[in-house]
């Protein structure tokens, strides 16, 4: 029924282009966000910045210069605080990283082929800023290094690593943006659409054509994952032209998690509309899940130390993969190598809810 | 065309289908006429292959319905009780979205001026008219050119005009030489348009037959009501020339079934005297379906 399967894609792009909800939530809502989160939590320093606490044991001029280089590297904000103090709040989040400098530094320094070590304490569970934190901290020390022993390079690396980027707020926020977006458009845009097509008998109506159910499912799910890759580039475009956010990966792979969000999304979306006991159930079901998963996927903000049961649970729900994985590519320039599990676990729940969904599809109501 | 044995559905512990059976001949405009609540949309849903009945036998234009439901659907078309259109597609793209679900289906343009709906093509469903939108949905129900179409209560909601409009649809419809399948609580629309009536109430089916054959079953040919508030007089009514019944109705009327109105009248009126009976709001009529149905299930339709 190839016929049918245009013309499903057709009106269901239709639908939407001339639904005027559809397209203020999809791409007003985004950019409102983008507006109002860039400068609310941007703030005056429009940086994306670690608080790093320095405790120079040492007090030395080579230890100095270390500290001085650490200040003025891009995104570090230094707390001045004692050692315990600063143990204290790294532990409470409020700091993201320690550095201590230890007694002898510079002396052993000066020793021949003796090496000075610097301790650093970081917040491991939280991947974007300590892999930020460390790119920092290392690139800072090896400059010294190099400076120390006058190295002169051979090899000069034209450096897009993370360290050269300067990550602003809204770097972060977008690939967030993105993923609530297509998070909010499948699951709950998908609940919502089939539990009202079958509560006004629409989806009724067209059982009582030969139309197959796996025709209108690949219909529903071409339209969307269209809709959602257009919806993705314009809001990636925005982002880039207005407020200056750069994609340093490939579009390629960037639209590829975009598709796999799309699918899984829609596949969960699907099932709370089947499960639902009535149509008006399926919204608030979709509803109820979706929204702590704004909060747990690190969509505004990165996920911070979360009690183990709910580490659990973050690893094991797609949101936030989803958000890894696009945050990885935009702002790391991350490929597929690099996002092997956000792609497996993304892979695991497109095929587990695209299965369920499909089993549990229905046409009409119970 | 369409013959139903036996057919039985229950919700939870509730009997919605109690064990009907009835036949619908080919060319057949026929009715089931009954309230809300009565079956008529779950058997109906049943014959389309909509909802598994729970017992029973159906075939349609010789399918087994309950068995061979692809080729059944090929063979039918309908008309749901509730819109079941997209708002935003306009009537052109809903009749060829419709289209493109069968192998073979009937030309746009043809549909379009067959059901009046030419110039609506670029409507959105969203800003027809009730009329102009079931217009469509028999319309979408016809795209595949079917032997039977079923209609679930088409005028509901419909003012006069458009109600009537739509009767004229339904009159071309079998002249094209389709069976038609359609429930109603109106009953001058089953009086108007149906061949034969199946008088549907709680999941029974209490009559079978044509308007004309229902109506001079009842016995009498007419009603005389009027208000009466006490029920002592009543006996006394029963014994007027041609009174072969007597029944009380709701808001304190009561209602004497004769088939000699003038000689009835003409006791009636001294009798009123003698008692001092107002007899303002009297009214007289024929004998209607809607007295067929009183009779049938002890309630009023409308």
């Amino acid at each position: 029924m190839i016929k049918a399967y245009f013309q499903l894609v057709k009106a269901q792009l239709l639908l939407f282009a001339r639904n005027k909800n559809s397209f203020i939530w999809s791409l007003l809502l985004p950019v409102f966000m983008m507006i109002a989160l860039g400068t609310l939590v941007g703030g005056n320093s429009n940086q994306f910045s670690i608080q790093v606490s320095i405790i120079d044991h040492d007090n030395s001029i080579m230890s100095k210069k270390l500290s001085e280089s650490l200040t003025k590297a891009p995104g570090v904000t230094t707390v001045a605080l004692s050692e315990k103090a600063a143990i204290t709040r790294l532990k409470q989040n409020d700091l993201q990283m320690v550095i201590i400098i230890p007694k002898g530094f510079e002396a052993k320094l000066n020793k021949q082929k003796s090496k000075a070590t610097v301790t650093v304490y970081q917040d491991k569970g939280n991947l974007s800023t300590s892999q930020l934190s460390s790119a920092i901290v290392s690139g800072t020390v090896d400059q010294i290094n190099k400076q120390l022993v006058h190295f002169q390079p051979k090899i000069l690396i034209d450096n897009k690593g993370i360290s050269t980027h300067q990550l602003q707020y809204m770097d972060f926020l977008v690939p967030g943006i993105l993923s609530l977006l297509i998070m909010s458009n499948n699951l709950n845009g998908v609940a919502a659409q089939i539990a009202s097509w079958r509560e006004r008998s629409i989806l009724r109506r067209m059982q009582g054509t030969p139309l197959s159910s796996a025709t209108f499912i690949a219909g529903q799910m071409t339209a969307r994952i269209l809709i959602n890759l257009v919806q993705a580039v314009v809001v990636i475009l925005i982002a880039t032209f207005i407020f200056g956010v750069n994609v340093y990966g490939s579009w390629g792979t960037l639209l590829f998690f975009v598709l796999l969000g799309t699918l899984t999304f829609m596949s969960i979306g699907f099932t709370v509309a089947s499960l639902a006991k009535t149509p008006e159930s399926a919204s608030p079901i979709a509803g109820l899940i979706s929204f702590p998963m704004m909060f747990i996927g690190g969509i505004f903000f990165p996920i911070r130390q979360l009690p183990d049961f709910l580490q659990i649970v973050v690893q094991a729900i797609p949101i936030g993969h989803l958000t890894d994985a696009l945050r990885g590519i935009m702002n790391n320039g991350a490929t597929f190598a690099a996002l092997q599990v956000p792609l497996l676990i993304l892979l695991a729940w497109t095929i587990l809810a695209f299965t369920v969904a499909a089993l549990t599809f229905r046409w009409d109501v119970k | 065309m369409i013959q139903v044995e036996n057919l039985m559905k229950r919700y939870g512990n509730q009997t919605v289908v109690d064990h009907i059976s009835f036949e619908v001949k080919e060319r057949e405009i026929f009715g089931m006429l009954g309230p809300n609540g009565a079956g008529k949309t779950t058997t109906m849903e049943m014959i389309e292959g909509l909802r598994d009945p729970d017992d029973g036998k159906i075939v349609v234009a010789g399918v087994d319905a309950k068995r061979q439901k692809k080729k059944l659907k090929q063979h039918i078309g309908m008309q749901l009780q509730s819109t079941s259109l997209f708002d935003y597609l306009t009537v052109k793209e809903s009749i060829e979205l419709y289209a493109s679900f069968y192998p073979k289906a009937r030309p746009v343009k043809e549909l379009l001026v067959s059901f009046d709906l030419q110039e609506k093509e670029k409507t959105w469903v969203k800003h027809l008219s009730g009329g102009q939108r079931q217009r469509l949905a028999i319309a979408i129900a016809v795209v595949h050119d079917p032997k039977v179409i079923f209609l679930d209560e088409p005028t509901t909601g419909l003012d006069p005009a458009a109600r009537r409009s739509l009767w004229d649809i339904v009159l071309q419809l079998r002249e094209e030489g389709r069976t038609i399948f359609l429930s109603t609580h109106y009953m001058e629309e089953a009086e108007v348009l149906c061949d034969r009536i199946a008088i549907m109430d709680r999941g029974k089916i209490l009559a079978l037959d044509t308007p004309r054959e229902l109506i001079r079953q009842l016995g009498t040919n007419t009603r005389i009501e009027f208000p009466s508030k006490d029920d002592c007089y009543d006996s006394e009514f029963s014994t007027l020339a041609g009174v072969k019944k007597v029944v009380r109705l709701e808001n304190d009327l009561v209602q004497l079934h004769t088939d000699q109105l003038a000689d009835t009248l003409q006791q009636l009126i001294p009798l009123a005297d003698k008692y001092h009976l107002p007899l303002n709001g009297i009214s007289t009529r024929t004998a209607t379906l809607e007295d067929v149905f009183l009779e049938q299930t002890g309630k009023r339709l409308s």
